[in-house]
């Protein structure tokens, strides 16, 4: 039976990437169907209660940049913040928030259910209705057919996953939900590459069975951070902190004595699992020799006891589960509430996949979050978003479009995935982005937000913030520069003091903020020179701009000279074996990856400037030379 | 899309003669900045499209030579863009130095292999029927740069470099750790192992930069290994191309057993010819160690000389009956049969195609053939040697050198007066990918695998 309403966007899962995906196609004005199996679960955090981290922020704040939910949702569910790396420079600090489960998610339901042109339906989706090679609906399991123009998967945490506890092992989404088992055999028979990941969590304790005073309390930051442009410290809700303990050589020894029970361990697991979060057990094998890890005990929220410890994921027995858990410090009378598992799902290898995240096999089928071997929340969201918006784009007969590696990590983290694919479940870091010192949290919306409001993602609220910050910045810098201070100039007296050097020959503002001893709250303290710009965010990326001044010239320079065959596009059912002088090796590594344009082929390992020499000749010999608009 | 797109919008530079001691060398500056170059070299911009006989100055203002120079305004040009010509003495030093003057300066790098070409091709300059020509010519001048960057690559040089390398991963490990791991008490960057190792790196590249501007470490011209079964007559070969009796001859098997090395000259180009070991399988430890120095040798070589006994039935294909010496050859490496012992079989000596390849009937005791052979090395230096030589390939070095000097510097600076990590971490970077030019790619998630594996890193 068909459905009665068509749609242009069918969003099938109701996670971070789906979230994202459906108000993105929605904001843009697209009729918008979720899908989800359990609408009392939209919004949930399936691994630890918290957003944001290095890398992770950058991604939420560009979320928020392009009118995305996930900065505001955890701006009212947040119960601590932080600002990590605040003692280093502005381009590699992130922003971390602590999460209340229940408040997130409630935030996150509320939302969806008021965003207009979105319909909210709660039935499982079992099968892709496709037209040749066109996708055209789906249907659910009571058999439900609905007709959409397009249609973005997002449901990785579900699909054929096999939930581990010692050697028993059962299929399952996240504990307590059912895994997506049909529609990942219906998959299965469609043309796509698709490979086991692996994750984990902790068991899960009860804060009242815990002895708090003897960890050490790790507040949030003061003045708290907030993490969308938009936000205020007023939207959080109470702030608590949170703990640290550490593990010992008993917990080490009990550990050691289970790894013949341990999955991992006995070989039943297969997936790979994500080298930079591995179980407690990979830890203590692999690094023998430390003494003792790190635990973060986190509050799962303010109205319930539970915690998360963060540190101790494990597959290991329920048994040796408790003998672990106790033999830690604090930790000794503690009560699991829930057992820690690990988790193997199926992902698509995301080679497969256009840069706008539409799949290179399915016209008009588009694949977000950890279905495409990605984990957490944020690169869930991010990719969401721009799985939506072009979808949104499609139906609307617009170019897609997605951020370049200059531009965001989103761009980044796509680029990579598409291009590279991946071998473990892939997370952002700083150092994956070449152009770190473009890309920060501070400027997101500088760099996203215009664009946004182009493409019909951003409000006129966002947009009205965006522009006054512009003004003001453009306004103070004119301002600072036309400011000249000489030898013999009235604020010398308290200026000098806060140089390394005194001021020796005519300089304006901007060139005294260069010198990187000084500050602009500083300098803006000293009468002739202030009051300086009230509006705080404008205030430090006038700072930060002139700061950097040189290596973003720098970095914008060597990004001018990349962009030479960049989008130089290869046709999609490209033979690379036609083009004589590139060795086997070259053809069976562009032949698996089937990059879209030049850039992406360049990027790819082993492919030698000397092999995109002979792409670019072949192409043009071919008058098959365009560039993408 | 306009074609203007599609230009280089870098200044680009190379020897555009094949290296040797050729009479004249040619140096070629193409880009928007090749006016610029001309201005420093020349302190003027020659006369579009005419011969004039100047002086060429290096940093310092001296002379470094006189010769002909050419400007010629794009699009009308070679490669479609501005371009200079310098025509001077063909000696290697010289060439070498006005690279070094060119592309010290700001914003010109060093052409790739076949890039003038490429240029021009993209720049509808050359006929798209010379598409497959450029293909092969790109192909060929990188196998050849690379084989060219292995050959001033070697010995301590080598070690230094890789050493060096090596130390800057192990840097920027720490580096990258301490600013995407923050919560994991590595906190690196406050502790006083960063800035000695960054000091030890700074004082590392001094000292390999030190090496390579001496010299020692280079060798220019063409290598032509021989090789063959045992006493096929290799070393005769050697002694009849390079006129002394270098290596011993004997009628027994296998008396070569290390690497002979031999300089010779053909018409004032310079070429070496290397003497090998005859392969087979053998029990002897020594002879089996001259062995594996015999394959080191083919492949880092630019031709190989496949000795061969005329004897044998010349309707016979050679792969079919060594085909395991076929296999081992690196893709596309110049081959010539030598078929030897003419005076014994009795068979006509000179150069003709047999299968395919290039094949030389000849007596080494005699010298018949000999001609045919040097003749076929001449062409084969003309069209092989066009690529790169061991100067081209140290200047590529010293400047990748150079730049991660200048990198390391500014990053310790930023590191001990402001205490910049993540500006380190930039300076890091782009010393990485100055070096990456010698020693290959090394990508973000390589560096990853090298913080995961070394740190316990995750909660």
């Amino acid at each position: 039976m068909w459905y009665q309403d068509s749609f242009d966007v069918i969003v099938v899962g109701g996670g971070h990437a789906g979230t994202e995906a459906c108000l993105a196609a929605a904001r843009m004005g697209c009729k918008t169907l979720l899908l989800t199996h359990n609408i009392d679960t939209l919004g949930a955090m399936s691994c630890n209660p918290a957003i944001g981290g290095i890398g992770k922020g950058h991604l939420v704040k560009e979320i928020d940049a392009l009118g995305g939910l996930m900065a505001e949702a955890i701006d009212h569910g947040g119960i601590q913040f932080r600002t990590l790396n605040s003692s280093k420079g502005p381009a590699v600090r992130a922003t971390r928030a602590q999460a209340d489960r229940l408040l997130y998610k409630a935030y996150v339901r509320n939302y969806l259910e008021n965003q207009e042109n979105l319909t909210i339906f709660q039935q499982p989706c079992d099968d892709l209705i496709l037209e040749n090679d066109q996708i055209i609906g789906v249907s659910t399991q009571m058999g439900l057919k609905f007709k959409g123009k397009t249609v973005v998967l997002t449901v990785g945490t579900f699909l054929a996953g096999q939930i581990h506890i010692g050697l028993n092992n059962y299929q399952g989404g996240r504990a307590g939900d059912p895994a997506s088992v049909n529609l990942a055999s219906r998959l299965r028979d469609m043309p796509f590459r698709i490979e086991r990941l692996k994750t984990g969590t902790p068991p899960r304790l009860d804060a009242r069975t815990l002895d708090f005073s003897v960890m050490q309390e790790q507040p949030g930051d003061t003045p708290v951070p907030t993490f969308s442009f938009m936000g205020k410290a007023e939207h959080h809700p109470q702030q608590i902190p949170c703990y640290i303990t550490h593990t010992n050589e008993q917990t080490h020894q009990v550990i050691r004595d289970g790894l013949d029970r341990s999955p991992m361990y006995t070989g039943v697991i297969e997936g790979v699992g994500p080298r930079y979060c591995p179980s407690i057990e990979d830890k203590i094998m692999r690094f023998a020799d430390k003494a003792s890890h790190q635990i973060f005990v986190e509050p799962e929220g303010l109205t319930t006891h539970e915690v998360y410890p963060n540190g101790i994921s494990t597959s290991l027995p329920f048994d040796v589960q408790m003998d672990l858990v106790r033999s830690i410090k604090g930790f000794e009378n503690a009560h699991i509430t829930r057992p820690g598992y690990a988790i193997e799902y199926d992902y698509f290898d995301p080679r497969d996949l256009k840069q706008t995240l539409e799949s290179k096999f399915i016209n008009n089928l588009f694949f977000a979050g950890q279905i495409n071997g990605t984990t957490g929340y944020e690169e869930a969201g991010a990719q969401g978003l721009v799985a939506g918006m072009n979808a949104a784009c499609r139906v609307q007969d617009k170019e897609g479009w997605t951020p370049g590696r200059e531009q965001a990590y989103m761009g980044v983290l796509i680029d990579d995935l598409s291009t590279l694919g991946t071998k473990e479940p892939y997370r952002m870091f700083t150092s994956r982005a070449e152009y770190r010192l473009l890309l920060r949290e501070d400027n997101a919306d500088i760099r996203l937000t215009e664009k946004g409001r182009e493409l019909g993602l951003v409000g006129d609220e966002r947009w009205q913030r965006f522009c006054e910050k512009m003004e003001n910045i453009e306004l103070e810098r004119q301002r600072l520069r036309g400011l000249w201070v000489q030898k013999d100039h009235e604020a010398t007296e308290k200026l000098n003091p806060m140089l390394k050097n005194p001021i020796s020959r005519e300089a304006n503002l901007e060139d005294l903020l260069r010198r990187p001893e000084t500050r602009y709250e500083d300098l803006m303290s000293i009468e002739a020179f202030g009051p300086g710009l009230a509006d705080k965010q404008a205030a430090e990326q006038v700072e930060i701009q002139i700061k950097y001044a040189g290596y973003i010239e720098r970095q914008l320079d060597e990004i001018d000279k990349k962009k030479r065959h960049e989008d130089t596009l290869i046709p999609a059912d490209f033979d690379f074996a036609q083009i004589s002088g590139l060795s086997n090796e070259v053809v069976a590594k562009l032949t698996d990856a089937r990059p879209e344009t030049l850039g992406k082929a360049s990027r790819i390992s082993g492919i030698t400037p000397a092999a995109i020499s002979l792409l670019l000749v072949y192409l043009k010999k071919h008058g098959l030379l365009r560039k993408t608009a | 899309m306009s074609e203007k797109s599609l230009s280089n919008t870098e200044t680009i530079a190379a020897q555009a003669t094949p290296p040797g001691r050729g009479g004249v060398g040619i140096i070629r500056v193409s880009g928007p900045l090749a006016s610029r170059a001309a201005e420093k070299l020349l302190g003027k911009i020659p006369k579009t499209r005419y011969a004039e006989y100047l002086s060429f100055y290096d940093q310092d203002q001296e002379v470094i030579d006189q010769g002909i120079a050419l400007f010629f305004k794009g699009p009308n040009s070679f490669t479609g863009e501005d371009v200079l010509e310098l025509q001077g003495h063909g000696g290697p030093v010289i060439l070498d130095m006005l690279l070094k003057h060119i592309v010290s300066l700001d914003n010109i790098r060093m052409a790739k292999p076949g890039e003038f070409s490429e240029q021009a091709f993209l720049n509808d300059k050359l006929d798209l029927t010379q598409a497959e020509a450029i293909a092969d010519l790109i192909n060929s001048s990188s196998e050849q740069a690379a084989r060219a960057a292995l050959h001033s690559l070697q010995g301590d040089f080598s070690k230094l470099v890789h050493q060096l390398v090596d130390d800057v991963i192990h840097l920027r490990m720490y580096v990258e750790a301490a600013i995407d791991f923050p919560e994991e008490e590595i906190d690196f960057l406050a502790d006083e192992k960063v800035s000695s190792s960054l000091n030890g790196l700074i004082e590392q590249v001094a000292d390999v930069l030190a090496k390579a501007q001496q010299g020692a470490i280079i060798r220019e011209g063409m290598r032509v290994v021989i090789a063959g079964r045992p006493n096929a007559g290799k070393s005769s070969l050697l002694n009849a191309l390079s006129g002394r009796e270098s290596a011993i001859v004997t009628d027994i098997e296998g008396t070569t057993r290390d690497v002979l090395s031999e300089q010779i000259h053909i018409d004032g180009m310079p070429l070496h010819i290397i003497d090998t070991a005859g392969l087979r399988e053998s029990p002897d430890k020594v002879e089996q160690i001259g062995i594996e120095r015999a394959w080191k040798e083919i492949k880092q070589a630019d031709r190989v000389l496949l000795m061969i006994d005329s004897q044998q039935d010349d309707r016979v294909d050679p792969t079919e009956f060594w085909p395991d010496f076929f296999n081992q050859l690196p893709d596309n490496m110049g081959l010539t049969i030598i078929r030897n012992k003419a005076d014994i079989s009795g068979q006509s000596c000179g150069f003709k195609l047999s299968h395919d390849k290039p094949t030389i009937t000849l007596s080494a005791k005699t010298g018949d053939g000999m001609t045919a052979l040097t003749d076929h090395l001449k062409q084969c230096m003309g069209y092989e040697g066009n690529a790169e030589g061991g100067f081209m390939a140290r200047r590529r070095h010293i400047q990748a050198l150079e730049s991660a000097q200048h990198h390391l510097l500014t990053g310790q600076e930023q590191l001990l007066s402001f205490m910049a990590g993540e500006i380190l971490a930039e300076e890091l970077r782009i010393t990485q990918q100055a070096l990456n030019e010698i020693t290959g790619e090394f990508t973000s998630d390589d560096l990853l695998g090298q913080i995961f594996s070394s740190f316990c890193i995750g909660k």
